[in-house]
């Protein structure tokens, strides 16, 4: 359902991430893995339609370079790594931004009750419905990463792009995160594309792997086929070993 | 709107409200609160006693359409200064430090120097010549900040416009020192003032002003989203740049024009917008009327405190802003925050 094929971009004429093509089905998830500085950031970019691209980027056979911005977000949803802010929004206010592109233009605000019900809905299921009258510049950074994720869900989109959401994260709301995302890629017609820095965590919440190095693709298989040892080469280190010693350090 | 902010915004009407008449009120002569209401009556809708005639020509042209002046004008650089923040997702942003004013201010300095005295334009030479090169100067500002940084990042804007800012305000400077005779006048643009202003200039403003509250009302929602962050304003569906460049027009016009017509003042586009969030929260459909209200009405009183502290003398109203501004900004801002 989102297919890419032939994708460059990059913030100047030399394109930073050179022909990626893949595709991901319904109800899947496809973590992007590779070294600092492969451009995992700036293909999520390219995806999301921030950047011009070159090549295509279709949800269920639509490019999105044919769409609105509002359209687009529609289909298209990107959340980014946990970031503070300095405004002062309500945590239902916040949430109530993320319905922009489903409401009307108008002077006078069109929150409907639609908008209001899935909102609240939304508040529910990442359970921060209590804390809705809470300032957002108040809550701890898991609690924030939630009402971001509430955000994108109220987006209605059909594909969430996730860039190292979890980071600054412990590991209890990461783990969390990744559980809430697991639930609603599974409601229809969805699927989650994300970075995360972590690999276990990526090994763990991904059914296709796509590693990159360079700004290209270097293998994009099952997490099942995937071949660990790629990992060395492109990292630079054994990290199976490492992986191994951490292992045993638990063991023991 | 809940009803715990119509209360608030009512309480900021009625504070404007009485912002002006107190400003009508209050001078060389004393004009009680009733006595205003009769004469503003008998002016503007030709019903209620008369009143002594002399008091009717101190309200009707010197007092009111200098306080009116002072209120749309505090209101509009507030409005600017909130909607500037917001777009630039930075709490110091302010047109002052974009360099509007300061280009709105230069471009006044150089007709002052040239000492032309357009027969035709007549008194509106100054002010369209310093509200066009305020608006050239965001143009200027943004098309460098977009030849450096083709994304128009928020920091590049910034920074190319503090410089610009800076360049400008030296540039003043220097035709000040180089021409002796004008000295005085420059320096007394740079330092803002509300007085010998007369009708027509608020028959300008207020428009504009309308105009433009109307339109940061209408984008309330695109300027909410916009201080969560370019990236993620992209990705929620705000056409980021078209957005970008049209606020920014718009504050442009705004700043221009209130520069235009009383000079440059600082600080009022900066702090007022914070103290309002602290009030109000940061949603725009509460923070712009607000800005605009509070803005108005500490204009008001800062000019009523410039006329009438070191009477007969007039303290600039630049220098009013910041003296009472800045205590009562630290008590608002780290006051609440404990």
């Amino acid at each position: 359902m989102f297919k890419v094929a032939h994708l460059s971009c990059g913030y100047t004429d030399v394109p930073v991430v050179k022909d990626v093509s893949f595709q991901v089905e319904k109800g899947q998830r496809l973590c992007i893995l590779g070294p600092n500085g492969c451009g995992k950031t700036t293909l999520l970019r390219g995806l999301a339609g921030i950047l011009p691209t070159a090549g295509s980027v279709k949800v269920q056979g639509v490019d999105i370079k044919e769409l609105s911005a509002r359209q687009k977000s529609r289909r298209i949803a990107l959340m980014s790594q946990l970031s503070t802010t300095y405004f002062t929004y309500t945590v239902y206010e916040t949430v109530m931004l993320g319905r922009y592109a489903h409401q009307k233009r108008s002077v006078f605000l069109g929150e409907t009750e639609k908008d209001h019900r899935i909102v609240q809905e939304n508040l529910e299921r990442v359970g921060m419905l209590e804390y809705k009258d809470r300032l957002i510049t108040e809550l701890s950074g898991g609690q924030l990463q939630r009402v971001f994720l509430a955000r994108v869900f109220v987006q209605e989109p059909q594909v969430i792009l996730l860039d190292e959401p979890t980071n600054h994260l412990d590991l209890k709301y990461q783990l969390e995160l990744i559980e809430m995302l697991k639930e609603w890629v599974g409601e229809g017609e969805r699927c989650v594309v994300g970075v995360l820095h972590d690999i276990n965590l990526a090994l763990s919440f991904a059914d296709d792997i796509l590693l990159m190095e360079d700004g290209a693709v270097v293998a994009c298989e099952n997490v099942k086929d995937f071949d660990l040892s790629l990992l060395d080469s492109i990292y630079h280190m054994d990290v199976q070993q490492f992986m191994q010693d951490s292992l045993q350090r638990w063991k023991n | 709107m809940e009803n715990k902010t119509m209360l608030k915004i009512l309480l900021l009407v009625t504070a404007a409200g009485a912002s002006i008449l107190l400003g009508i009120g209050v001078g060389s002569v004393f004009i009680p609160p009733a006595d205003i209401l009769a004469i503003l009556g008998n002016s503007l809708l030709g019903k209620g006693k008369a009143i002594d005639p002399i008091y009717a020509t101190l309200i009707m042209d010197m007092r009111l359409p200098r306080v009116l002046l002072a209120f749309l004008v505090g209101a509009a650089l507030s409005a600017s200064g909130t909607v500037m923040q917001s777009v630039l997702k930075n709490p110091l942003a302010s047109p002052f430090g974009m360099g509007i004013s300061a280009g709105a201010g230069l471009g006044a300095a150089v007709v002052i120097v040239s000492g032309t005295t357009a027969g035709m334009m007549g008194v509106f030479l100054l002010p369209t010549v310093s509200f066009v090169s305020g608006l050239l100067t965001v143009i200027l500002v943004m098309g460098v900040a977009a030849r450096i940084d083709r994304g128009l990042s928020n920091t590049t804007i910034v920074l190319i416009g503090m410089v610009i800012s800076l360049f400008f305000s030296a540039i003043m400077n220097l035709l000040a020192t180089l021409s002796p005779t004008y000295a005085q006048r420059i320096n007394l643009w740079q330092l803002g003032s509300f007085s010998m202003k007369e009708w027509s200039s608020i028959w300008v403003l207020l428009p504009v002003t309308i105009l433009c509250l109307i339109c940061f009302q209408c984008a309330a929602r695109e300027l909410d989203i916009m201080t969560f962050g370019e990236e993620q304003a992209q990705s929620m569906g705000v056409n980021l740049k078209r957005s970008k460049w049209l606020l920014m027009l718009c504050v442009a016009v705004l700043t221009g024009t209130a520069v235009a017509f009383a000079g440059i003042i600082g600080f009022v586009d900066l702090i007022v917008p914070h103290v309002v969030r602290r009030f109000f929260g940061s949603s725009h459909r509460r923070v712009i009327p607000a800005s605009a209200l509070f803005g108005g009405t500490f204009m008001v009183l800062c000019d009523l405190a410039a006329r009438t502290i070191a009477s007969p003398r007039e303290i600039p109203i630049g220098s009013v802003t910041a003296l009472i501004g800045v205590p009562f900004f630290i008590y608002i801002y780290f006051g609440k925050r404990k």
